[in-house]
């Protein structure tokens, strides 16, 4: 029996039975623990450590493609090793880093919290998707170390570059084999995380009550369940191409390389939505915290989740347009759809906002510089949705600016509103704010000095993955723009590095619930104690914390 | 469970219309190489078909009584009982990690990792096994 410190001002707590029975037996602590945990908070926090060592990686990687970019006629890397970075820079950002710290570590962590669960549904099962996902890392970076380099195609390896003939070497297998592993990781995340939501939740926490958040993750697992088969399936059938002579990708004997797109982008364009769907929960949570408001338009909100996840089924060859063997209008159509819920949550995430009261801190800067960069991205977005422009930007520098707008300036700058919105709660120490706001500063500044450039260089006619140009092209002034904002950008993100080793060990003492939170995570103590929750508070609203504080502004419930 | 099997279903249906619309569209105009597509968004329909067949039966099972985190006026009492069984620590799901990503470099270098790896995964999963056999219920 673990005994939790009372934080005062609680009158919910005493006479509530016991939800659980808590498991006797020793509680490992360091490496045994790190090995053996089958809590879903110490797996959450494992996820989100190792995706946030594969940011720093990654965005390594970046730098050595915006250091070679940075003059015209450059030798830092040769162009063997450039294919490498920059391949390798997409595939970890994506794999590792972007989709794993939003839907299996914020997910694992905040999930079971919010909804008032013990724990994950299959708690063992979690954990062997975390394993299966760290070697799908290693295997994945390991390439770098073998002879030939890492997988060196592009993050979405198109036929037939991919093949036994062009790409030779383990480095290709181990990136196959490192994809289809954290593919697996993610299918057991997403099937953990639906039972959890489904069979676990609190008494009376009905599914209209639980937090934006929570839904956007489960559309998000959906979402995964749909993609990622895929993905596995394509990946299988490029390595029986590469080791057993398989014909599937080669059209010198009746194979279709188109089939290795349709394939793919039938995973990839559900995967960007997988991608930012948990961030936008994010930046829902915390605009709602930090204005003290309810969430404007609960059900709407839920609604344009539930359509975003059903529109981007149908929208993946959108990244096909050029190939001429795809349906134009459909896809057209259905993308510039897409605008229309996104739309809505940008409504909803101002109304949140309107008439709040405002408290100006890092988690509530990043979620603001969210919705600034996301919408800049998400019109970059239906702009190239259109066949017409997109036949005239498609493979430029420009799909490149708007990609990282929406993922970095979107998802990771939300990323970082949860690291600082949340870290009081998985560690009980706040970050520090003044170094906060000045790595938001720098962040901005870097990450628009950075990204905006390249859709100016995109509309030059400046190609992606070109590991050189000509001084005579007017790229020149633009391309050292865009790194020395890389650089820039560095370091803001490590002076929020430096931020967390700093305040694990001595930031300032955070108690349960520091910024006056609304739902089911502030409950408990900060960190949450094993099984998280002695007893929980009457859930009556979304935002039962709020309620229990604050009896006197008690949640209007109108949206039955 | 009544919003749980519907938005399951809603999303079942989305596909299923997707998948008539998209392929009588394919059909009109004349790409009769896009099969990829059409595949995979009638297999999408009948996953989560299948999954809704399965909550919508789990429905029926229980007589349609809602369960108490189904009810918008449960209390905490209601909730009162075993949850359910979770485990503190376990050794095991790292151990069949381990045999899973050996087993999946015999992918890159050859069959002899593939061996390795199934004799550690094998292990693991007789180890786990034992472990949930010796639980309480």
């Amino acid at each position: 029996m673990t005994v939790i410190q009372e934080p005062p001002g609680r009158e919910y707590r005493p006479a509530e039975p016991q939800l659980f029975e808590i498991v006797p037996g020793p509680r490992p602590h360091g490496l045994v623990k790190y090995l053996t945990s089958t809590d879903h908070k110490q797996i959450g926090i494992n996820y989100m450590v190792t995706a946030f060592i594969g940011f720093l990686f990654a965005g390594l990687l970046a730098e050595g493609i915006r250091t070679q970019l940075i003059v015209p006629n450059n030798n830092f890397v040769t162009e063997n090793v450039f294919n490498q970075l920059f391949t390798m820079h997409g595939t970890i950002m994506l794999f590792v880093f972007l989709g794993p710290f939003g839907f299996a570590g914020l997910g694992n962590y905040f999930v079971p919290l919010m909804i008032g669960a013990p724990d994950m549904a299959f708690p063992r099962f979690n954990a062997l998707s975390y394993w299966i996902y760290l070697g799908g890392f290693i295997l994945m970076s390991a390439g770098f170390l073998t002879n030939n380099g890492a997988a060196n195609f592009g993050w979405f390896g198109y036929a037939p570059l991919t093949s036994a003939i062009h790409s030779p070497g383990p480095g290709a297998d181990l990136w196959i084999v490192g994809i289809a592993l954290t593919g697996f990781s993610g299918i057991f995340t997403a099937v953990n995380i639906i039972s959890t939501i489904f069979t676990l939740r609190a008494p009376g926490m009905v599914m209209f009550r639980m937090p934006i958040f929570v839904w956007n993750q489960m559309v998000t697992m959906f979402l995964i369940l749909l993609a990622f088969p895929v993905l596995t399936a394509a990946m299988a059938l490029l390595w029986i191409d590469r080791h057993l002579n398989g014909r599937f990708y080669d059209q010198t004997h009746g194979g279709q390389p188109i089939l290795w797109q349709n394939l793919f982008w039938f995973f990839g364009h559900p995967e960007v939505y997988i991608l930012a769907l948990p961030y936008f929960g994010v930046v829902t949570e915390v605009l709602a915290t930090n204005s003290k408001k309810p969430v404007f338009g609960y059900k709407g909100m839920i609604g344009a989740t539930l359509s975003i996840g059903a529109l981007s089924m149908g929208v993946w060859a959108h990244h096909m347009y050029t190939t001429g063997a795809v349906l134009l209008p459909f896809f057209a159509a259905l993308s510039l759809l897409i605008a229309v819920p996104t739309g809505i949550k940008f409504f909803n995430w101002i109304g949140t906002m309107w008439r709040g009261t405002i408290t100006l801190n890092t988690a509530m800067l990043y979620s603001i510089g969210f919705l600034t960069m996301f919408l800049f991205g998400g019109i970059t977005g239906v702009m190239l949705a259109q066949p017409v422009l997109d036949f005239q930007l498609h493979n430029t520098y420009f799909v490149v600016g708007h990609f990282h707008y929406v993922m970095f300036g979107g998802s990771t700058f939300a990323g970082f509103a949860a690291i600082y919105h949340w870290f009081p709660k998985i560690t009980g120490r706040k970050l520090h704010e003044g170094w906060g706001k000045l790595s938001f500063a720098i962040m901005y500044i870097g990450f628009n000095l950075t990204f905006f450039p390249m859709h100016p260089l995109g509309l030059r006619g400046m190609p992606r993955r070109i590991e050189t140009y000509n001084a005579h092209m007017g790229w020149n002034f633009l391309n050292l723009l865009s790194s020395v904002g890389a650089y820039v950008l560095a370091m803001g993100v490590l002076i929020t590095v430096w931020n967390i080793f700093r305040s694990y060990r001595k930031g300032e003492i955070a108690g349960d619930n520091p910024w006056d939170g609304q739902t089911l995570e502030w409950a408990c103590s900060s960190p949450p104690p094993d099984h998280n929750f002695e007893s929980l508070p009457p859930i009556r609203s979304e935002r039962p914390v709020w309620d229990a504080n604050h009896p006197d502004q008690l949640t209007e419930v109108g949206h039955r | 469970m009544k919003v749980e099997w519907r938005t399951v279903l809603g999303a079942s249906v989305f596909l299923g219309a997707t998948a008539l619309l998209y392929w009588a569209l394919v059909y009109a105009h004349g790409h009769p190489t896009e099969a990829a597509g059409i595949t995979a968004l009638v297999f999408s329909f009948a996953a989560y078909f299948m999954l809704f067949g399965y909550l919508v039966l789990q429905y029926i099972k229980r007589r349609r009584i809602p369960r108490p985190e189904d009810r918008f006026d449960a209390t905490q009492a209601d909730g009162a009982g075993e949850v359910g069984w979770f485990p503190a620590a376990s050794i095991w799901p790292a151990g069949m990690g381990l045999g899973m990503v050996i087993g999946a470099v015999g992918a890159v270098w050859g069959v002899w990792y593939l061996i390795v790896g199934g004799i550690i995964f094998v292990g693991a999963v007789i180890g786990f096994v034992a472990e949930v056999e010796a639980e309480p219920e």
